[in-house]
């Protein structure tokens, strides 16, 4: 400390190395190796065409723009709207929408794309009772807004993404203390006044968490945008790899995605430490719930209501009322359990590698050392498209079976095939880069709430370092342990591109059994597996929903 | 110790799980194709050889999959829908030699030149017209650029691979300047910003959004014959199918194909597979339940399909195509084809 500016930097660097052990190097190196690999890709085709040439791209980058800012206005919005109104007063059916908000989580925004255009569309029953009361037979008879627009694309994503804001504000609105809010209302502040100028500016930094949250599902998206006609950067990034060719091109997108992607992962990490500031000074007031006179009582019902049907009840009846048919016409083959089980097994070793992984990086994250900034290099996996990131995990992985059967023939001539790139390990893999930024963010606000006493009094009493992490450390982190298990398990059920292009022969998810079901241009076939990945993933959604409210 | 040791036995483990793709009576295909399409096909090959099939589908990145898996790939062959992806392959190195013995009996047109590839069955790009607001019996892909049918015209994306082929094929018939003022004119008469998927453009003309729509030939035979969502059928209904360029014989047409992976861990059974997908048994499966064009002469294009017209297919070099599908994919990005129309 003592030393100048460089003495500085390198105490920075060999801090970072010196503070981290051989084992959680790999770690970060392995998860932080894709997202590098399509870094050397995307150098290698400096001044190509294509790519970042590309003239559509100020139409994509206006597009995403706009869509961007629609879903993070409209999440924004409703999510910590939902979450001061059910967390703040008393109405009924108040404990029922409490869980109820959280459903539309569990719909991939594809699925209810997909749902949602049916609705709208000319077959769909709002058109077809439109013609049934006006006579009319064809659409020039008749106005209807054009769904198929960003304002469409924007309005099914947010319904389906703003449970994000709304877990997020929520926790935040339980562990708050009432007192600031008692204090505003006895200085005669209404409670509008006191949303405006106390709770907005208090949840400012979980509103944020959320929405970033919610922002990086809608670049990853690749199905909805596709329905709704809207010129994504993911739509370049296709073009520039499959139509010219041009891999190299493509991985220079995806990484100017990332990095635009890795702004926001900071700017929801710069919010999260203020949040945590704000959260740690407990009070002893519990936050008190305010009656809602008869008439108010009647609007906010009526409003979470309207929210929970459009987001959950519209997509998940559209989908029934086809699967009911299906079902009937006795068109469902038995193939489904068997995706259903690899779906569910894929899906819980993956958060359980999520979560192990995310103890180490949030641990290294919670010391103020350099160790942090390696940490975070290894959460930037979020970001990438998933069939990019599904390139990037091959690239490596393809190498390594390289060596791998090289060796085994070379010492036992024996050719052991693709052990890595051609098993469920490359899946497990992509799960892991692309989700550790979710494990870990849970994790590490919980360990810098529980602070570091306890560890110390068990160390100080001369236990071991096994057994105060068997005994002290993860009881203690217990409710964040489940709530990012929970998480990682229905991102990673409702996960598609990825899983598509990693899997091993054979071997077929929920997700893409739908796929390939919705790729033959007959979306409806995919009826019930669709509605299977929304049922598994409601069961962790719900419980790690009640969970946070138990953790109180 | 016991770490290096349950490591080990977990590559032990692990390597007979996955390696027994490898053994056995069986082949390993890569495909671009759904399964549901290949399952008659597939079906019918185990009937007759006993060898059975693995497939892996997937819609994008096989071809790099394929690359990157190099000599210890499972696969044996792959199955793909245009030929820009069977040219791809070629080009990434991952072939071998289909055996000259195998595809003697197919038109040379459809034949790789150095045997990286073999076409299988062949479709055309062609216009859904509204029965109820086109008169039209005749039309040229120049038509669909004539403002007359300003506002009337429905596409999917331009980066499509459909799409790319179409005007891939344009370009080399008619250059690259040409394609581009086609391309212009095309994008100014679209109803709606292309968007969906070819069915999705046969149900606007049903809803009376637009007049006319570009398809592969396959699907009228899909949508006439579903009995699984009958709803179609009225959108088929709706329209009459089209033959653009027929009078000088030049309707675009793209292939199905398959190639032969460079280190095919079951080579003969490959071979095998190949044959038995350019018999006239398979060929009729395709001409049966897909509605697409058989590539062995003799046999005949389904009833239904032939009912349709007769198909006068371009005689350009599917190759020229493939080579031209970089220049098409830029040309459609310049004109911002899928911003739709531009005033």
């Amino acid at each position: 400390m003592i030393a100048g500016q460089s003495g500085k930097a390198h105490n920075f660097i060999a801090g970072a190395f010196s503070r981290l052990s051989f084992v959680e190097l790999i770690v970060i190196f392995c998860m932080a190796l894709p997202t590098l690999a399509l870094g050397w890709l995307a150098f290698g085709a400096f001044g190509t065409e294509g790519g970042l040439f590309s003239r559509m791209l100020p139409v994509a980058i206006r597009e995403t723009g706009l869509l961007l800012l629609l879903v993070g206005l409209f999440t924004g919005f409703i999510g910590l709207f939902c979450a001061w109104l059910v967390s703040s007063f008393e109405f009924p059916g108040r404990k029922l929408f409490e869980w109820a908000l959280i459903l539309p989580i569990a719909i991939p925004t594809y699925i209810s794309a997909y749902a949602w255009v049916e609705v709208m569309d000319f077959t769909g029953p709002l058109q077809t009772a439109i013609r049934m009361m006006t006579g009319a037979t064809s659409m020039r008879d008749y106005w209807f807004p054009d769904f198929r627009t960003i304002g469409g694309a924007a309005f099914v994503m947010s319904l389906v993404l703003y449970p994000y804001v709304y877990l997020s504000c929520r926790a935040f609105f339980l562990m708050q203390s009432g007192i600031l809010v008692a204090a505003s209302r006895t200085l005669g502040a209404g409670p509008w006044r006191t949303f405006r100028d106390v709770i907005l500016p208090l949840a400012r930094p979980a509103l944020i968490v959320g929405v970033s949250l919610a922002l990086m599902e809608v670049i990853n998206d690749v199905g909805a945008v596709e329905f709704f006609g809207v010129n994504t950067l993911t739509a370049i990034v296709y073009a520039t790899w499959l139509n010219q060719s041009n891999l190299p091109g493509a991985a220079q997108l995806a990484v100017t995605t990332v990095i635009i992607i890795a702004g926001l992962i900071w700017l929801e990490q710069h919010e999260r430490r203020k949040l945590d500031y704000l959260t740690k000074r407990d009070s002893r007031v519990p936050p008190s719930r305010i009656k809602l006179p008869p008439l108010l009582s009647v609007g906010v019902v009526v409003f979470c209501t309207l929210i929970v049907g459009l987001g959950f009840l519209v997509p998940v009846s559209e989908l029934m009322s086809t699967a009911m048919v299906r079902v009937m016409r006795g068109a469902v083959g038995l193939e489904i359990f068997e995706a259903l089980w690899t779906t569910v097994w894929l899906a819980l070793v993956g958060a359980l590698i999520c979560v192990a992984i995310g103890y180490f990086t949030a641990r290294r994250m919670v010391n103020a050392d350099g160790s942090r900034n390696l940490s975070y290099l290894a959460t930037f996996g979020y970001a990438v498209p998933g069939t990019v990131l599904a390139i990037g995990v091959l690239v490596p992985l393809g190498f390594l079976d390289g060596i791998i059967n090289d060796a085994s023939r070379a010492w036992f001539n024996v050719t052991v095939g693709l052990i890595l790139s051609g098993s469920p390990i490359a899946i497990l893999y992509a799960y892991s880069v692309r989700f550790l930024t979710v494990s870990h963010n849970s994790l590490e606000s919980a360990m810098k709430k529980r602070g570091v006493n306890l560890l110390e009094a068990a160390h100080v009493l001369g236990a071991s370092r096994w057994r105060s992490l068997i005994e002290v450390d993860l009881p203690t982190l217990r409710p964040a342990i489940v709530a990012a298990l929970t998480l990682v398990f229905v991102e990673c059920i409702k996960e598609l591109p990825a899983t598509l292009l990693l899997r091993p022969l054979g071997l077929e998810t929920l997700s893409t059994y739908v796929y390939a079901k919705a790729s033959l241009e007959n979306f409806e076939s995919a009826a019930v597996p669709a509605l299977l990945i929304i049922a598994i993933a409601l069961v962790p959604a719900i419980l790690g929903g009640k969970m946070q409210s138990g953790a109180r | 110790m016991n770490l290096s040791k349950s490591l080990a036995a977990t590559l032990i483990v692990g390597t007979s799980l996955f390696g027994s793709a490898a053994i056995g009576q069986e082949i390993n295909v890569y495909s671009y194709r759904q399964p549901e399409l290949l399952k008659p096909l597939t079906d019918a090959f185990e009937a007759e050889t006993g060898i059975k099939t693995n497939v892996l589908f997937a819609k994008n990145g096989l071809v790099d999959r394929l690359s990157s898996e190099g000599q210890n790939s499972p696969a044996d062959v792959l199955l793909t829908v245009d030929v820009g992806r069977l040219d791809a392959m070629k080009n990434a190195n991952i072939w071998q030699a289909i055996p000259a013995e195998l595809t003697s009996g197919i038109p040379a047109e459809f034949v790789d030149t150095d045997g990286a590839w073999v076409a299988l069955s062949m479709r055309a790009r062609v216009f859904y017209v509204s029965k109820e607001r086109v008169e039209e019996t005749a039309m040229s892909y120049a038509d669909l650029a004539d403002p007359k049918w300003q506002g009337r015209v429905c596409t999917r994306s331009g980066q499509h691979s459909y799409t790319i082929g179409l005007v891939a094929s344009q370009i080399a018939n008619n250059g690259v300047e040409a394609t581009k003022a086609w391309l212009e004119g095309v994008r100014d008469n679209l109803a709606r910003k292309p968007t969906g998927n070819d069915r999705a453009q046969v149900k606007a003309i049903y809803s009376g959004e637009c007049d006319i729509a570009i398809g592969n030939t396959y699907y009228m035979g899909q949508m006439v014959t579903n009995e699984q969502e009958p709803e179609q059928k009225d959108w088929a209904a709706s329209v009459r199918l089209i033959y653009p360029d027929a009078d000088q014989s030049k309707t675009h047409v793209n292939i199905s194909g398959v190639g032969l992976a460079k280190n095919a861990p079951n080579l003969e059974n490959a071979k095998k597979f190949i044959a038995f997908l350019l018999s006239e048994e398979a060929q009729s499966i395709y001409a049966g339940t897909n509605f697409e064009f058989p590539v062995v002469p003799g046999v005949p294009a389904s009833e239904l399909v032939a009912s349709w017209g007769e198909l006068k297919a371009d005689s350009l070099p599917l190759v020229d195509i493939a080579h031209k599908r970089d220049a098409a994919s830029k040309l459609v990005d310049e004109v911002k084809f899928d911003e739709g129309p531009q005033n």
